[in-house]
């Protein structure tokens, strides 16, 4: 018996030696075979086992997609043969041309959002931009940005200078970087303030207008500054990028005119010195970013014709509003959030009721996911809320002060907005989306395309529930 | 009977053992396959460098300073070309993912950002391997990436701590 054990064992043995040698031998031959077929194989052949570990199942696997590729790669476009030539041949001074150009089509149920949207929608939104980069020498580039925005009563489509700026690192080292710029430069505020007129870099058709007002996007956008930047590495966590600037704002324009003096004035506002700074911490895989940007604005009012009805005394203002911004980004979620708390302040010399000592403050804030199904389909939900007075906030106590001139008026105290919408990223340069918005208020509508009437001081036609519905396509390069 | 018996239920442990094994087998493969797809994945690619740039070891953060074009000079003082496949190729999203840690559409968003606010400026993009290769190899301060077998002795390998 124990004879029968033993040659049993030893079988065992030999057998299990033998499974694992044959074992071995099957691995070393699929190993062999595998490595071989790679080096003989295209590289891209070799990615299809390399993409094993990576854990998003490529989008690319779809037939559609395939093709598309395919389709590119073998028909290149005239602009794309001129874009290859651009971008393969060697220029002086690492010159770098880009661009875009958007289209959108709006349609709201009530009130105008960018030219006579409600009767039957509008081509009334067109965006845009050339700019061109330079870099003569190893620490110093030169910019500038050309923008045309035609958009509704405030932007004529005229094109105008975004950006000039002049920009010198001043101390560079691995992960540490300052630098000076000085010029026109864009204001950065908030996470998409700097490219708010590029489709493809917002969120939206939209974007959440209780931070990033088109009404006063003159004001916000840019500005004549001398700017200080920093990129700091934050232990091993990630990177802090900080700006402080020195601003001249943009005021002499009739939408900022008509947002902060409630209608477009005889007189000009005046330039007067501000301040911008912003701070965003970003780790270092960009999963978390966390920001807080500042602005203290100053503009002060001078009139030019005393004899107007419509003319205000030489009243002075300021704007000093504080934004906490905050993103996470997954493979596939995007969540992004910021808050705004927006103070005003008039002083006692507009000689206007309706303006001098006025202070309130503002606030706004707004909830965001981004999803992205497929790398080239992605989707938004949002829920935007702005209130003009954060002590009163459904414009009751606002319409009490003048019941006779303003009831029925206190929506235009707030605005409450939820969109949802998608986009499809056609190739990496085209894109095409549409969204959909149901928003309780007209807060943010523009003065400009929603006149009031001179003699009651109502909006002539403005309704409380509505809804707005855009498409837009765009092209960058 | 009792011999029986047990030679019986030692056939019976032996068939098992022998399943047990031929399970453990299977599921060594299958953890050889995956190491050795990781261990692929992390080995035919490199990070490469013009011949004319005297890093030859550069950190992760580095690394990631110049794909975010945040880093734009050598450390001799000379600048920094950076070249990038298109965003839908796959071994730019493989190295964005496993060298530099972050997803392409976020670097896609920095360089945005960078370009349209006039703050910055864009990788530079080439169409296929060959031409990254070819682009590399005479442009002074260029870094780039390709896959193993693209690679010859015109580009540095760039060793990533």
């Amino acid at each position: 018996m124990k004879m029968l054990t033993c040659s049993r064992l030893s079988s065992y043995f030999s057998s299990s030696v033998r499974w694992l040698g044959k074992g071995v031998a099957v691995l070393w031959v699929i190993g062999d075979v595998s490595v071989q077929a790679q080096q003989l194989d295209q590289p891209q052949k070799q990615s299809e086992s390399a993409q094993a570990p990576v854990k998003w199942v490529q989008a690319k696997d779809l037939p559609a997609e395939a093709t598309e590729a395919g389709n590119s790669k073998e028909k290149p476009g005239v602009i794309s043969t001129v874009l290859n030539w651009w971008h393969s041949t060697d220029r002086p001074g690492d010159l770098q041309i880009h661009g875009f150009v958007s289209q959108a089509y709006i349609t709201t149920s009530d009130n105008d959002v960018f030219g006579n949207s409600d009767k039957g929608g509008s081509f009334g939104l067109t965006e845009a931009g050339l700019n061109a980069s330079l870099r003569p020498l190893p620490r110093l580039q030169l910019s500038a940005q050309v923008l045309s925005r035609r958009a509704g009563e405030g932007n004529s489509g005229m094109p105008r200078l975004d950006y000039a700026i002049f920009d010198y690192r001043l101390y560079s080292q691995e992960v540490n970087q300052f630098g000076i710029r000085v010029g026109r430069l864009k204001n950065p505020f908030g996470f998409y303030n700097e490219t708010r007129d590029v489709a493809f870099t917002r969120p939206s058709i939209m974007l959440p207008q209780s931070i990033y007002f088109d009404r006063t996007r003159n004001l916000g956008l840019s500005s004549d500054s001398v700017q200080l930047y920093g990129d700091t590495a934050v232990s091993d966590w990630g990177t802090l990028s900080t700006q402080f600037g020195v601003t001249l704002p943009v005021v002499n324009n009739r939408d900022t005119e008509s947002s902060l003096l409630g209608l477009v004035r005889p007189g000009e506002l005046n330039r007067e010195i501000s301040y911008i700074g912003r701070g965003i911490f970003e780790t270092n895989d960009k999963r978390l970013r966390l920001g807080i940007s500042g602005i203290w604005l100053n503009t002060s009012y001078d009139p030019k014709k005393l004899s107007s009805p419509l003319e205000l005394g030489p009243g002075a203002l300021e704007f000093t509003p504080v934004i906490f911004s905050a993103q996470y980004n997954s493979e596939r979620w995007t969540l992004t959030s910021e808050y705004a708390i927006r103070p005003f302040s008039y002083d006692r010399n507009f000689k206007n009721t309706r303006l001098d000592g006025q202070h309130f403050v503002g606030e706004s804030y707004y909830f965001q996911g981004e999803y992205r199904f497929t790398p080239n389909w992605e989707g938004f939900l949002r829920y935007d809320a702005l209130f003009i007075d954060r002590s009163d906030r459904d414009g009751s106590d606002w319409v009490a002060k003048n019941p006779g001139g303003r009831s029925g008026l206190g929506h235009s105290r707030f605005a409450k907005d939820i969109a949802v919408g998608i986009r499809w990223n056609v190739t990496p340069a085209f894109m095409l989306r549409a969204e959909y918005h149901h928003v309780n208020g007209t807060g943010w509508l523009s003065g400009l395309d929603n006149p009031i009437d001179l003699k009651t001081g109502r909006p002539i036609d403005t309704h409380q529930y509505w809804d707005l519905f855009a498409i837009q396509a765009s092209y960058r390069f | 009977m009792n011999l029986f018996h047990f030679s019986l239920q030692a056939q019976f442990s032996r068939h098992c053992f022998l399943k047990t094994r031929a399970c453990l087998c299977f599921a060594l493969t299958v953890c050889l396959w995956v190491v050795a797809a990781e261990v692929r994945a992390n080995d035919h690619y490199e990070i490469v460098t013009n011949p004319g740039v005297n890093e030859k070891t550069l950190s992760v953060n580095s690394l990631r300073s110049i794909f975010s074009m945040r880093l734009k000079t050598w450390s001799d003082g000379t600048k920094i070309r950076v070249f990038v496949l298109s965003d839908d190729d796959q071994l730019h999203q493989i190295v964005s993912k496993e060298k530099l840690n972050v997803f392409p559409y976020q670097l896609r968003s920095t360089w945005d950002r960078l370009v349209f606010s006039g703050t910055g400026q864009a990788p530079i993009k080439v169409n296929s391997s060959e031409e990254m290769l070819a682009r590399i190899a005479t442009t002074p301060g260029a870094i780039g990436y390709l896959w193993r077998a693209n690679i010859n002795e015109n580009v540095n390998v760039l060793e990533i701590k």
